[in-house]
């Protein structure tokens, strides 16, 4: 679980650093910095995805 | 503060990207390493002011890249990181960065923390080997072991004045109740519970209103920290 911790915080700090540079005017959004930015939340996606299986096949409640 | 030199070190390049862009813009030279081999390199090539550092990297752990860093030249050093139990040792005495920021981050706290880990590290070397140090109204000689609370001595246990001492070398700062107990505590005579116990009377006797702290504020959740009042 911390592993996971860890892994989607990295991915989340791609997604905020670049959204909040093309907030300021810092970077421009190009193709491949969006690219940059969906994949980071792709990333995070499939992770909550097998953490949440993974939960299910212990038998642990979703809530 | 312009024309500073930052190495920036972390394996994901759209970081590095983004955080190069921010701090340039601030008037910043940037040089940038995806992997640990290459920061060490680019450390010793490029005589940067300041390393931003991520923990985790391929190749060579940061960990591993700070303390080779350190050993060839004393610059400040702030760490990044996704793992928060990481954050104790790295900022503590052992390793010794001099500031970390939790990932994720908003790019524009990574630029504020450069400039004053940079002020901050400025300022010491223009003031050499200070016996005396002024927080606010308060004088700490740490030669003569002797506290002055505006102008007036104070008198501090030898415990207390470790204490204070420990964080009036680190004004702003926040320090952890470990790093804190670990500093102090050299022969394990002061426990987690009683530091706050030492906290209160220290506060008791160098605050002008010791149950509203303007100098040694408490970090909920964290630790203590010293502040100087506006």
């Amino acid at each position: 679980m911390r592993q996971v911790i860890h892994e989607v915080r990295n991915h989340l700090a791609v997604a905020i650093a670049n959204v909040e540079g093309f907030r300021d005017g810092i970077i421009e959004p190009t193709p491949a910095r969006l690219d940059a930015v969906l994949h980071a939340l792709g990333e995070i996606e499939v992770l909550l995805a097998r953490a949440a299986s993974a939960e299910r096949k212990e038998g642990v409640p979703e809530s | 503060m312009t024309n500073r030199k930052v190495l920036i070190v972390d394996d994901e390049r759209s970081l590095l990207d983004v955080l190069g862009q921010y701090l340039q813009d601030e008037g910043f030279e940037v040089v940038r390493a995806s992997d640990g081999p290459m920061a060490v390199e680019l450390f010793s090539t490029s005589h940067p002011d300041l390393v931003v550092l991520d923990l985790n990297l391929p190749g060579l752990p940061g960990t591993e890249v700070l303390k080779r860093i350190r050993a060839e030249r004393d610059v400040p050093v702030i760490m990044l990181t996704a793992r928060t139990d990481e954050i104790d040792r790295v900022v503590g005495l052992e390793l010794g960065a001099d500031d970390y920021i939790g990932k994720p981050f908003s790019p524009r706290e990574v630029v504020a923390r450069v400039k004053s880990v940079l002020r901050r590290s400025e300022r010491a070397e223009h003031e050499p080997s200070a016996t005396e140090r002024q927080i606010g109204a308060i004088t700490i000689d740490n030669v003569a072991h002797e506290v002055r609370v505006d102008g007036k001595w104070v008198t501090l246990t030898p415990t207390q004045f470790k204490i204070l001492d420990v964080l009036a070398s680190h004004v702003g700062q926040t320090l952890t109740r470990d790093q804190l107990l670990e500093r102090v505590s050299a022969d394990g005579d002061v426990f987690d519970r009683t530091l706050d116990r030492h906290i209160a009377n220290l506060r008791a006797r160098i605050e002008p209103d010791p149950t509203k702290p303007r100098y040694i504020v408490t970090v909920f959740g964290v630790g203590y920290k010293m502040v100087k009042p506006a």
